[in-house]
């Protein structure tokens, strides 16, 4: 049986272990600096929880990386040292640096590192994308792609609102649409970025919006957001062609809207948000396809380890761009 | 009696003005002009519009005002004929192709004493003005930023009839129009976010490419631009030529002001129904909305007839040209280019 050691119990840590799930791996292990929730885990998908990483390292096939983004670099150096296959969640790591260090450890250690940009799993960016690849729009010319919510909160410990550990909102997840801009568009040869924490980092709230240059001269529109009136969350995506358009906006394919009549008590329903269910969500098919490349050879990665240095590549110009003001060539971030 | 005539029928625009004029009691639409002489002749008949032999012949007739509609590059001698004949002036967007000429329309006016208002209908859109009425309300408190498209099909396609001399192809031209997508869609919104952020643009980047419509058009049709603004709000602009030929409409205007109080979303011209008719074959999103023409129409005429300077300016259609000039400039440099 293919075992499973998951790192991480949090919202990821646990959406990971339902799709792992349903798959033919065990989850076997669970190793998280919250025991509480990696108690509750372990519960639920059977495995051992472990007090340190090397020990869930001894008893696993795979480790499904789900820790904070600071943490990424130094756990899969771990893994690959002790020859374990990797999945990481994006970004894959904190720094360019850390990123490449990961990539050629793994490739020299003869592990695979699959990192889980799950947007390329979502159904209606997939079928963009295939739309884009069976040549029904022609040449790229303009991509427009949006992702935008409220900050992230967690009770305690939020990391997401600490650069130095996540890279805050364009690192965290304007990262998922650099990553699907490159591969609809091709590779970046330059960013231009402005956000509201590039120049006033102690902001309450980030926004930001980018403007990618791809090498055969497409240009992308990235907007992200960490501002949005809670529980707002919106994505869009418009992909113009030299022979085609592909329009994708905002709520534009909700089939379900429930609205409920507050109850007599006086409470607001739970449920008032438009709704677009599916019958397989796209975490479970995400990792469905890395279980498949990790049992079979024949299986080729959707998204590949050099992907997500890629991605990240792009996020860290993007950053720099916001920061200084100045339009960024991706080669100059060798950090 | 306000008498109004209207001054080469090379921007689409002007079928509309005609319209509009004729729906105000008190305007007397005393006639149009055009150097193309088949293009005059056949909206003159369309419209049952007297037809005059020259702009010259026209401005004769001492009319109040005069809408200039003619292509970009040639706004400037047509608003200095008017302006010295003592006519006010309504301009086309933009207002010319480039800085010196923006400059020379507004000083012949100023010089003329004659007023100057540059066509920008989108503040006179219904959504529009409610999106001001909140931000002026402080409703959405510090913008921080906006997403913004006004993308359309390429406007060679926007023609009354298959007639030869009706083409709009010098949109396409470079020399005439001052470029492509950029100079064709940037300053709507650019005017749009001034109008409402009370502030300057200090700083512009843009990057264009000329994938869609490659052979086919000269000039760029895919752009993107961010404009940053003093007050420190960023927004990016889409004005891609994106809209392929057989789109349900020609295209749009949408903005998205992401804010410390909330986000506010508009798409200008959404009031639409979808019309599936045989003999077009494709969908058409066929417009409800209200006529933002007719209110610049509309406050064109009223500051006319009051005396006063209409609520935009020339200066306003200046600032647009400047952030132009500026996005040419960061295209040909890879730099942000900043504004003074």
């Amino acid at each position: 049986m293919f075992k499973v050691g998951i790192i991480g119990s949090g919202f990821m840590g646990a959406t990971h272990a339902t799709a792992w799930a349903q798959t033919l791996a065990q989850v076997a292990g669970i190793c998280s600096l919250d025991r509480a929730s990696a108690d509750a885990l372990a519960a639920q998908t059977g495995g051992r929880v472990y007090d340190n990483i090397d020990a869930l390292l001894a008893a696993v096939d795979v480790v499904d990386i789900c820790s904070p983004t600071h943490l990424h670099h130094e756990m899969a150096l771990r893994a690959a040292a002790a020859g374990k296959h990797i999945i990481c969640e994006k970004p894959l790591a904190r720094t360019y640096a850390q990123a490449r260090e990961m990539v050629e450890a793994c490739a020299s250690a003869g592990v695979k590192l699959l990192v889980a940009h799950v947007v390329r799993f979502f159904p209606e960016y997939a079928q963009a994308k295939a739309i884009v690849e069976r040549g029904e729009i022609g040449r790229v010319a303009v991509v427009r792609l949006t992702r935008c919510a409220y900050q992230p909160r967690l009770s305690a410990n939020n990391w997401f609102l600490d650069p130095a550990k996540s890279g805050g909102l364009i690192l965290d997840l304007m990262i998922h649409d650099f990553d699907y801009a490159r591969w609809v568009a091709g590779d970046v040869v330059s960013v231009y970025a402005r956000s509201v924490r590039g120049r006033q980092p102690d902001a309450p709230e980030d926004y930001s919006l980018a403007i990618l240059r791809h090498a055969d001269g497409a240009l992308s529109n990235i907007e992200g957001a960490w501002a949005y009136p809670p529980p707002m969350f919106r994505t869009a995506l418009e992909i113009a062609g030299d022979a085609g358009l592909i329009e994708h906006p905002a709520d534009s394919s909700v089939p379900l809207g429930i609205y409920l009549k507050a109850s007599e008590a006086g409470g607001t329903p739970d449920v008032g948000l438009p709704m677009s269910p599916m019958l397989e969500d796209p975490y479970v098919a995400e990792i469905k396809h890395f279980y498949a490349v990790l049992t079979d050879e024949a299986v080729t990665p959707r998204v590949t380890a050099e992907d997500g240095a890629a991605a990240l590549r792009i996020a860290l110009a993007a950053s720099e761009s916001a920061r200084t003001g100045r339009h960024v060539m991706i080669e100059e971030v060798l950090a | 009696m306000i008498r109004l005539g209207i001054l080469s029928f090379a921007h689409l625009h002007a079928e509309a003005y005609v319209e509009n004029l004729r729906a105000l009691p008190d305007v007397e639409l005393i006639g149009i002009a055009d150097d193309n002489v088949e293009r005059g002749r056949y909206f003159a008949q369309q419209f049952g519009v007297r037809l005059f032999d020259s702009y010259a012949a026209l401005l004769a007739e001492k009319p109040d005002g005069v809408c200039v509609c003619s292509e970009n590059a040639r706004h400037l001698p047509l608003v200095q004929m008017a302006a010295e004949a003592g006519a006010h002036v309504l301009c086309e967007k933009p207002l010319a192709t480039t800085l010196e000429d923006a400059q020379a329309i507004v000083r012949v006016c100023d010089d003329a004493g004659v007023r100057l208002m540059t066509a920008f209908p989108m503040r006179f859109g219904a959504p529009a003005l409610e999106i001001k009425k909140l931000v002026d309300a402080g409703g959405l408190g510090h913008i921080y930023g906006c997403n913004a498209t006004n993308q359309g099909a390429l406007p060679e396609f926007h023609q009354a009839a298959n007639l030869a001399f009706l083409k709009r192809d010098w949109f396409v031209n470079k020399a005439l129009a001052g470029g492509g997508a950029i100079a064709d869609h940037l300053v709507h919104l650019a005017d749009l976010l001034r109008w409402y952020l009370r502030s300057e643009v200090t700083e512009v980047f843009a990057s264009a490419n000329q994938i869609m419509h490659a052979g086919r058009v000269q000039v760029e049709t895919g752009g993107l631009a961010m404009l940053t603004f003093a007050n420190g709000t960023f927004a990016s602009i889409d004005c891609s030529w994106s809209k392929p030929a057989y789109y349900p409409t020609w295209g749009g205007l949408k903005l998205e002001l992401v804010a410390e109080k909330g986000l506010a979303t508009m798409d200008a011209f959404k009031q639409t129904m979808s019309v599936y008719s045989h003999s077009v074959g494709r969908p058409v999103w066929s417009y409800w909305g209200s006529d933002a023409n007719q209110g610049m129409i509309d406050e064109f005429v009223a500051a006319i007839r009051e005396g006063r300077s209409p609520s935009i300016t020339g200066h306003d259609g200046l600032r647009a040209v400047e952030i132009v000039v500026a996005a040419y400039q960061s295209i040909e440099s890879g730099q942000p280019v900043k504004l003074s």
